[in-house]
This record gives C-alpha cells, sequence and structure tokens, in this order.
C-alpha cells in the first residue's frame, strides 16, 4: 500500500438476505484511490455504486473482504471508533441532502466541529468561510426546509468540507437538482479538489459528473467492469 | 449541542410532545393527589388515634405495657411528670391509673375498666372533655364522680344521676368498694373503649384502689408528631431511670402502626400501577419518534455523532418533557391537594378504622406528595427511554438512510 493510497478494497463483497433471497450487491471489488483524486463509480441502477460507498465510508459492513481508510482497517475498528474516524476523516454528500432538520445552516454546518472539539472562535470563522464559499453567504440563520434543493445541497457540501477531511463521498449529490444547478456545485466542488487536494469519490448516474471526473470506474452487477483514468 | 437538539426536537413534533406531556403530567397529578389524599387521611387517623387516646408517647413502669399490673406502678409521677413536661417539645402530660372492677347501677353489673385521670392535664393534653356527649366531666376536685361510656352506660341502663358502685381489688390485698355519681357519658369514638370505660378522678381512683400518689401511665403530647422519636429519647435522657419505659405511639399501638404502614405499602402498588400505565404510554410514544428519525440518527451517526451521543439525546428529549411535567403536575396536585385539605372526600357511609369512626377525609398539602410523584416521574421517563435510545444509538448508517 503506498502512502497516497487513501482508498483500498480488498475483494469485497456484500450479499443481502432481503426476504430469504440472497442477493450479492457486490462480488469480489478490488479497488485503490489515492489522495486528491477526483472519482467517478458509475454504472446502471443495481450495480452496487451506493453499497460500495457505504462500505468505503464505514456507514456498511461488507460481508467479506477488507476495507482500508487512510492505511486504517475499517474492520477493526468498534462503533466509537468507526465514529471518530469518520468525523475526522471523512465528508458526506448525500443525494437527499440529509442535513439536520432543526438546526440552522449555520449549526449544521459547525456542526462535525462541534463534535471535533474545535474553539468557538475558530468554528465561527471556518463556518463564515465556507458558507462564503458555497455562496450563502446571507442564509446562516435560515433552517433548511427554508431552502431550495440547490441552496441545501450547497449546505451539505459545506458541512462535508468545513473540518477538512481527506476523504469526502458523495451519492448521487446532483440527482435531486436541476442540471444548472448540478453544474455549478461540481463546478464548485472540483475547484475545492484542485485547491484543496482533498479526495472526492462520486457515486453517480449524471453525464456531467462522468465528463468532470478524472477516473471512472464502471461497475456492473457488483463488480469493476472497466477503470477509466482520463 | 446535544442539548439543544432535544429542545428543538421537542417544539417539532407539538402534537406528540403535548400527547406525552399529559401522560406524564395526569400520572403526576394522579399520584401527588393519592399521597396528598392519603397521608392527609393517616395524619387524621394518627393525630384521633394518639391525642384522644393513647397520647404521643407514654411512660410506664417496666413491662406494664406487655404485662400491666396493679402493682406496676410510677411513685411519684407528679415529679416525674414535671421533668418530662420541661423537656423540649413536650406539650402537656396527664397520669391515669386503670384497674378492672365491676360496675352495678341498681340491679345491673357488668366488668368496667377503670381509668382514673387527673380531669385538669386530661382535658389539657387529651381534650376529654369533647367527648362528653351528655352530662358533664368529673370535677376538677375528687368528688366521687364517674362518666362512664357511652356503651357502658347503655349495657348498665345508666343515665346521669344515677349511682355506681365499684368493686374491685386494692393493691394492699383488700377488697376495694364505693359508690359514685354518675355525670357524665362520654363517647371516645371507640366502641371497645365506650363498652367498658368507666372514668374516675385520679384520686378517687387511688383512693379506691389503695395507690395513694401513684399512677400506671403517663401520657405525653407533643407540640410536632414527626418528632415523637427524638422527643422519646429527650424523655428519656431527662428521667435516667432504667426502670421507667419510654415509648412512642408507635410502639404502643403496635398493631394499629403495623395494619396502617401494611395499608401504606397497598398505597403504594396503587401508585407503581399507575406510573407504569403512564411509562406505557411514553414508551409508545418515544419509540414511535424514534422510528419516524430512523434516518435522521443515521445521519448523526454518519456524520461522526458516537452512539452514547444519540443514546442520550433520546434520554434528555424525554427527560425535558419530563421536567416541564413535573412543573405542570406539580401546580395540579397542589391545587388538588390545597381543594381536597379543605373541602374534603365524605364517604356515604361512616368506617372505622384502629376503632375510630370517620367519615370526611381530608387530603394534606406536603411535600412528599411532590417528591415522591416527581422521583417516579423522572425515574419511570429515564427508564422507558433507555429502549428506543439504545436502538437509536445501535442504529446502522446506512440501512437507517435507506429508511428516509
Amino acid at each position: 500500500m503506498a502512502n497516497t493510497d487513501v482508498i483500498v478494497t480488498e475483494s469485497i463483497t456484500k450479499v443481502y438476505g432481503g426476504n430469504g433471497v440472497p442477493v450479492e450487491a457486490l462480488r469480489g471489488v478490488d479497488l485503490t484511490i489515492q489522495s486528491g483524486e477526483f472519482t467517478a463509480l458509475v454504472g446502471p441502477s443495481g450495480s452496487g455504486k451506493t453499497t460500495l460507498l457505504n462500505i468505503i465510508s464505514g456507514l456498511d459492513t461488507p460481508t467479506e473482504g477488507k476495507v482500508w481508510l487512510s492505511g486504517k482497517l475499517l474492520s477493526g475498528m468498534s462503533g466509537n471508533e468507526l465514529s471518530d474516524f469518520r468525523r475526522d476523516n471523512i465528508g458526506f454528500i448525500f443525494q437527499a441532502y440529509n442535513l439536520i432538520p432543526v438546526l440552522t445552516v449555520e449549526e449544521n454546518v459547525e456542526y462535525i466541529m462541534l463534535l471535533q472539539r474545535v474553539s468557538k472562535a475558530e468554528r465561527h470563522g471556518r463556518v463564515a468561510a465556507m458558507l462564503e464559499e458555497v455562496g450563502l453567504a446571507g442564509f446562516a440563520d435560515r433552517n433548511p426546509p427554508q431552502l431550495s434543493g440547490g441552496q441545501q445541497q450547497r449546505v451539505a457540501i459545506a458541512r462535508a468540507m468545513v473540518s477538512e477531511p481527506a476523504i469526502v463521498l458523495a451519492d448521487e449529490p446532483t440527482a435531486n437538482l436541476d442540471s444548472r444547478t448540478g453544474a455549478d456545485l461540481l463546478d464548485m466542488m472540483s475547484h475545492l479538489n484542485v485547491q484543496t487536494n482533498m479526495t472526492f469519490v462520486f457515486s453517480t448516474h449524471d453525464p456531467m459528473v462522468m465528463e468532470r471526473a478524472r477516473r471512472l470506474i464502471t461497475l456492473k452487477d457488483g463488480q469493476v467492469e472497466s477503470d477509466e483514468i482520463k | 449541542m446535544t442539548l439543544k437538539i432535544a429542545f428543538r426536537n421537542i417544539f417539532r413534533q407539538k402534537r406528540r410532545t403535548i400527547l406525552t406531556a399529559l401522560a406524564m403530567i395526569v400520572g403526576f397529578t394522579l399520584s401527588s393527589v393519592f399521597i396528598g389524599w392519603s397521608d392527609g387521611a393517616y395524619s387524621d387517623i394518627i393525630a384521633m388515634f394518639t391525642q384522644n387516646r393513647i397520647g404521643h408517647i407514654q411512660v410506664h413502669r417496666g413491662d406494664y405495657l406487655d404485662k400491666p399490673s396493679l402493682y406496676k406502678t410510677i411513685a411519684g409521677y407528679e415529679s416525674i411528670g414535671a421533668t418530662i413536661g420541661n423537656v423540649e417539645g413536650v406539650e402537656a402530660w396527664t397520669p391515669r391509673v386503670y384497674s378492672a372492677g365491676l360496675g352495678s347501677v341498681s340491679e345491673k353489673s357488668t366488668t368496667v375498666q377503670i381509668i382514673g385521670v387527673d380531669v385538669a392535664r386530661e382535658v389539657e393534653a387529651t381534650r376529654f372533655d369533647r367527648e362528653i356527649i351528655d352530662g358533664k366531666v368529673i370535677s376538677a376536685q375528687p368528688a366521687r364522680e364517674a362518666v362512664l361510656g357511652k356503651g357502658l352506660a347503655r349495657n348498665l341502663s345508666a343515665a346521669i344521676g344515677d349511682e355506681l358502685v365499684i368493686v374491685s381489688q386494692g393493691a394492699d390485698g383488700s377488697i376495694a368498694n364505693e359508690l359514685y355519681k354518675i355525670v357524665g357519658i362520654a363517647e371516645s369514638g371507640d366502641d371497645i373503649t365506650d363498652r367498658m370505660a368507666c372514668y374516675l378522678h385520679i384520686v378517687d381512683a387511688q383512693e379506691l384502689l389503695v395507690l395513694e400518689g401513684r399512677s400506671h401511665e403517663i401520657v405525653v403530647i407533643v407540640s410536632n408528631i414527626n418528632r415523637v422519636h427524638k422527643i422519646t429519647k429527650g424523655i428519656k435522657t431527662a428521667l435516667d431511670d432504667s426502670t421507667l419505659d419510654v415509648a412512642p405511639w408507635q410502639v404502643v399501638a403496635k398493631d394499629f402502626y403495623r395494619a396502617m404502614q401494611a395499608d401504606k405499602q397497598g398505597d403504594a402498588i396503587g401508585r407503581i400501577i399507575i406510573m407504569l400505565i403512564v411509562a406505557i404510554g411514553v414508551l409508545n410514544t418515544v419509540l414511535m419518534s424514534v422510528l419516524e428519525r430512523t434516518s435522521e440518527y443515521g445521519v448523526l451517526k454518519a456524520v461522526g455523532t458516537k452512539p452514547r451521543q444519540i443514546f442520550w439525546l433520546v434520554v434528555c428529549e424525554v427527560l425535558i418533557i419530563a421536567l416541564g411535567s413535573i412543573v405542570v403536575g406539580a401546580g395540579l396536585g397542589t391545587a388538588g391537594n390545597y381543594l381536597l385539605s379543605i373541602y374534603g372526600i365524605t364517604m356515604p357511609q361512616e368506617f372505622t378504622y384502629g376503632g375510630i369512626k370517620f367519615q370526611t377525609m381530608y387530603a394534606e398539602v406536603n411535600v412528599r406528595s411532590l417528591i415522591i410523584p416527581a422521583i417516579t416521574v423522572i425515574l419511570s421517563s429515564g427508564i422507558v427511554s433507555i429502549f428506543p435510545a439504545l436502538k437509536a444509538a445501535r442504529i446502522l448508517p446506512a440501512r437507517a438512510m435507506r429508511a428516509h
């Protein structure tokens, strides 16, 4: 494993036992993603993109196989260790935004830093800068339901990136957005990737994402069908 | 932040919060009124049982309480009584002489319990004069007058002004007999006592029984019944006489006290049932809330919230509602107990407890009626929130977010 390898998977298999009929979502996926990559996992529905993303992030456990993130083996971690690891190393962007509805925009972005016990002054400074970056400087006191889908996804991006994680995992981040908003957000993430050298991994069907990604990993029936570096 | 989220979640689902709080408020109020009313009723029973009859503390010679005897007497009871009267918390004391005898009025005879009382002290201590339902109380100076219990007067077909002959045994072994004029009929509220009680002036009783300057019992009334054990100790220390037995009312009336304690335990079971019903209601609403927010808990875990932080988030929400409910419940419970302490609840029929007749039961406003329901609500809410909180804390983020 090279020092620059931030995500390494080895023979990942995931079998769901829904209704007594086992379904193989992933079948022996081996993958290595290096620091600073802007990678898209693509493939048809049911190909295993989201499942792979969940397993890479420790949100789900593989039936077989191993995952290393920044050199750490996830399967050896306890629930608390996994929480801490995700908090400090991974930023998430979800298709449904998944903001905490009872917190304001500012509090949503600030939340992870609170868990990290970052000082109040630093938190406020970083939140203000991040909201400025995503174009929501005047929206700090709004609640998520008061924002449009695009604005909520910008908040989600700000939340994912404000603590400067090594990896940002985005599951269909543009699926609920119109093409213009989606393109804007992708440009923003691409810019942040270049600026900060964070690793971005997308799971997507969206041609706009595929167009901007510098590496395309195509999944089919739970296996890597192709791996193309542009 | 956990508290902030908990607070906001409470106001987010107002209807559910109101439902949960209502269950807690009703449980608290019922429990509070239940305690206030039963405490009030027990206080009344104890007050009547002690103040009007046995007193709060009794002093006897040796084991008189377990094995009464004409010969187990307290000599110099006046000076002993004076010492007792100086003990802090003692309000009044009164000596009594007891014996059994045969009482006759005209041609009717029956066994009587001779009770020699110091009229002035007895009136001050036990309000003996209030028990007189016909005639008058015995004169303050010995005048060979007698007051009969209502039942005894009925059994002897005695009326005010009749002559009563008492035959008994003197402490010197002689046959004691004397003639007394019936001046009053008394009703203590205890039918058994009233069927046998024959009250004489203590000096007359001492003369009859050849017990000059002696009594069998000193009854003590204290200013605060809750301090009775402490005052009992104070009297023991002041008397410093190992031949004298100083006992609080709980020892004097062991059977009555035990019956009351058993009754109180029965009340506790009633309170537990109320809180159990409340707890099931709260568990249901909290579980619903957790299930509805499964996806949110998944997100919180995904971004790095620890399982224990999610656990406390759920518990905090329940406890915040519980605290609010306690404040409202305390207001309602106190108001309920206050009204019941004034108007009481009148039973359709008179009932007897410990030989004392009651018809109206009054509540009591006390700290216990707030503390016990408060602890019960906090504990039961805390306990029922554990299961939903564990469920939320153990959620697998990926599966939870799929539930969205």
